[in-house]
């Protein structure tokens, strides 16, 4: 479904929409929330975890790009300018807030082993059920938002190297480094709660 | 660093799809002579397929419209903004050239010379004094009235 998606945006470069924008057409906004909500929403939903705060960043975003759609580079690759938006409000969000670790309670006062099981599923099928993804969608919850990030724009968004360093705005080599953290620190985070879940049950 | 630590250090990144075709090469053909690294590809493959299909959060509904609604009104907000700013500055052109144009019309009238309190208002120096005072008090005063505008409309 990501990769269709995909796919469907091949060759799209935003130019007729900016183009639409800049002239004031108020119906152009409206085709660009409808062709990235989806991918836009779950970016945003991934970076900060909740869904009211990633909607209030959603809006924001594209307040964020009718302010500046007078000074957009048209060379400049629109999706990944679209998402570099977002992130850095995202981001900005996440400054202002603290943290949470897999060990620490979130603002429900339960870890997050804790959470799953109140949510009344049998954490241990879960586990083992890699294909549902609950699982893996919570210990990413549970990683630093640069890791976040990279897996949610290399897996899920399906872009490329040099799109996710523009949308990240570090360098290529950064942008694989943090990938490599990050999924070794994934595998980590689930090998430990895999075993900590097993004792549990 | 020996060629099977260098190629499992790959392996995450290869999950990923991001090894150029000389490494790729190079991981498989270790991996075919490598049960350690041959299983932890398997593992990374795991991974890589589960963060594909993780569970989707789909936008929820009237996300557009609600987004629509709060770009028309920021836009409303930014154009009342424009509009007190541009409102100020022709107010502060206006003081200025009325200012300076009655003190032209108030020198021709008193030949110069108009004295209150033992300062001749007419002067040069204590007409821009005083105008500069009137002034100042004047923008204080619309630059309070206009951010309590701002604030009843917040509050609002």
């Amino acid at each position: 479904m990501i990769l269709a998606a995909t796919m469907s945006l091949e060759g799209f470069t935003g130019d007729r929409e900016i183009a639409r924008l800049r002239k004031g057409d108020p119906d152009a906004i409206t085709d660009l929330i409808g062709r990235y909500q989806h991918r836009l929403y779950r970016f945003l939903v991934r970076m900060v975890g909740d869904p009211a705060t990633a909607e209030d960043l959603f809006q924001q975003t594209w307040i964020r790009l009718m302010e500046k759609i007078g000074s957009y580079d048209a060379r400049r690759n629109f999706e990944a300018w679209l998402f570099a938006i977002a992130r850095n409000l995202a981001i900005d969000h996440l400054r202002r807030r603290r943290g949470i670790s897999l060990d620490e309670p979130d603002d429900s006062g339960r870890a997050p082993v804790e959470r799953l099981e109140a949510a009344g599923q049998d954490v241990l099928t879960q586990l083992l059920d890699f294909e549902r993804g609950a699982l893996l969608a919570a210990a990413i919850g549970e990683l630093p938002a640069i890791h976040r990030e990279v897996l949610t724009l290399r897996f899920e968004e399906d872009m490329k190297l040099e799109q996710i360093a523009e949308v990240a705005g570090v360098p290529l080599s950064t942008v694989k480094s943090r990938l490599h953290r990050a999924l070794e620190s994934l595998r980590t985070r689930i090998e430990a709660l895999g075993k900590g879940l097993y004792e549990r049950t | 660093m020996n060629e099977h630590e260098s190629v499992r250090a790959m392996l995450p990144l290869g999950a990923a799809g991001l090894l150029d075709p000389d490494e790729v090469r190079r991981v498989e053909e270790h991996a075919r002579t490598c049960e350690l690294c041959r299983s932890d590809l398997e593992t990374w493959s795991v991974y890589a397929q589960g963060l594909r299909k993780l569970p989707q959060p789909s936008a929820p509904a009237g996300l557009m419209e609600r987004t629509r609604a709060r770009i028309i009104q920021e836009h409303a907000v930014a154009a009342g903004r424009r509009r007190h700013a541009w409102l100020l500055g022709a107010l502060a052109a206006f003081g200025w050239t009325s200012s300076l144009a009655f003190w032209v019309v108030a020198r021709a009238l008193t030949g110069g010379v108009f004295t209150v309190m033992g300062v001749n208002w007419v002067n040069g120096l204590a007409w821009s004094l005083g105008s500069t005072v009137v002034a100042w008090t004047t923008a204080a005063a619309a630059a309070m009235m206009l951010g309590r505008g701002r604030e009843m409309r917040r509050f609002l």
